[in-house]
């Protein structure tokens, strides 16, 4: 399959997951097409199409966490930021993705305390 | 709402020891059916994330773990155990005369 | 001047966007894009990422003695006193 054929079959299947847990693809669609696309190329070299901001340790359990739309496996966190780690995924009321920061984790779990 | 059944001949009882699975084809549709606990179980044999067979995956208690990513699913509902949001379709199922019987209601959407 | 080390991975945006703004400012860093550095390397850059309790998560910048994770041009800016 080409890249553009299977960037299109990722957006096509990450959708239908995203959407039941409040998210949508970024409305940023050039942001979307290079993630998309850096997706397309880490899937080809490692088999998955894991997210371009994380970094995987070789560890399956904690890498498998990371297979875009990592979302379940870091939901309060995501949620907290209305869009996931590298910015894909927005929550569906979010119209201006730029508002948008991203919040470490740490910062996260201190704010919850 | 006029909801009909379409329940399909699946395999034969005997066909499927108990705490084993096995993939079938049903009027198209990819199903997977599970024997637990002498119970018979149908979900579609798609995971929802990237659409891997579900047959080649691990079945333990009443948990299908997808071998692509090790998404987990409740066979008995289908939910994902990491958001109940998302589900794998699960179909019912009936065993008469010594075969297992599938309800496709619903199937293809 | 503080000093400025980032780690990032060469497929993310807001690494990239993290080392134009260093760039932007006149401001000399050094980078390491972890998805592309040797075993040893990684090791290294993992242990310091989950040091900071930050999951793996890039960019990750260091401005001197403090850390940075993620894009956040306000927070690079107040470390380097702009």
């Amino acid at each position: 399959m080409d890249s553009e054929k299977r960037k299109e079959k990722l957006r096509a299947m990450f959708s239908k997951v995203v959407g039941p847990l409040g998210y949508k693809f970024s409305p940023d669609t050039e942001l979307v097409d290079f993630l998309l696309e850096q997706e397309v190329n880490i899937e080809k070299e490692k088999g998955s199409p894991f997210c371009p901001c994380q970094g995987l340790t070789g560890e399956r359990e904690h890498d498998m966490k990371l297979v875009c739309p990592c979302i379940p496996f870091h939901r309060e966190h995501y949620d907290a930021m209305k869009r996931c780690w590298c910015g894909l995924y927005v929550h569906k009321d979010i119209e201006d993705p730029d508002s948008l920061m991203q919040i470490s984790l740490q910062e996260f779990l201190e704010s919850k305390k | 709402m006029n909801v009909e059944s379409r329940w399909i001949l699946a395999i034969r009882v005997d066909e499927l020891p108990d705490g084993e699975k096995t993939a079938l084809l049903l009027e198209g549709n990819k199903v997977l059916l599970l024997r637990k606990e002498g119970v018979f179980f149908a979900i579609s044999n798609k995971c929802p994330h990237m659409e891997c067979p579900l047959s080649k995956g691990t079945l333990e208690d009443y948990v299908i773990k997808c071998g692509c990513h090790d998404w987990k699913f409740d066979i008995r509902n289908g939910e994902f155990l990491d958001a109940i949001e998302i589900k794998v379709p699960v179909y019912e199922t009936k065993v008469m005369d010594g075969s297992v019987f599938v309800n496709l209601e619903g199937a293809g959407i | 001047m503080k000093k400025v080390v980032l780690y990032t991975l060469s497929t993310c945006p807001w690494c990239m966007r993290a080392k134009k703004f260093f760039r932007e400012h006149d401001i000399p860093f050094e980078y390491v894009d972890y998805d592309k550095a040797d075993d040893k390397t990684k090791r290294d850059i993992k242990e310091d990422c989950l040091a900071h309790g930050s999951e793996m998560s890039f960019p990750f910048v260091k401005i001197g003695d403090d850390v940075v994770v993620g894009y956040n041009p306000d927070k690079y800016s107040k470390l380097m006193g702009l």
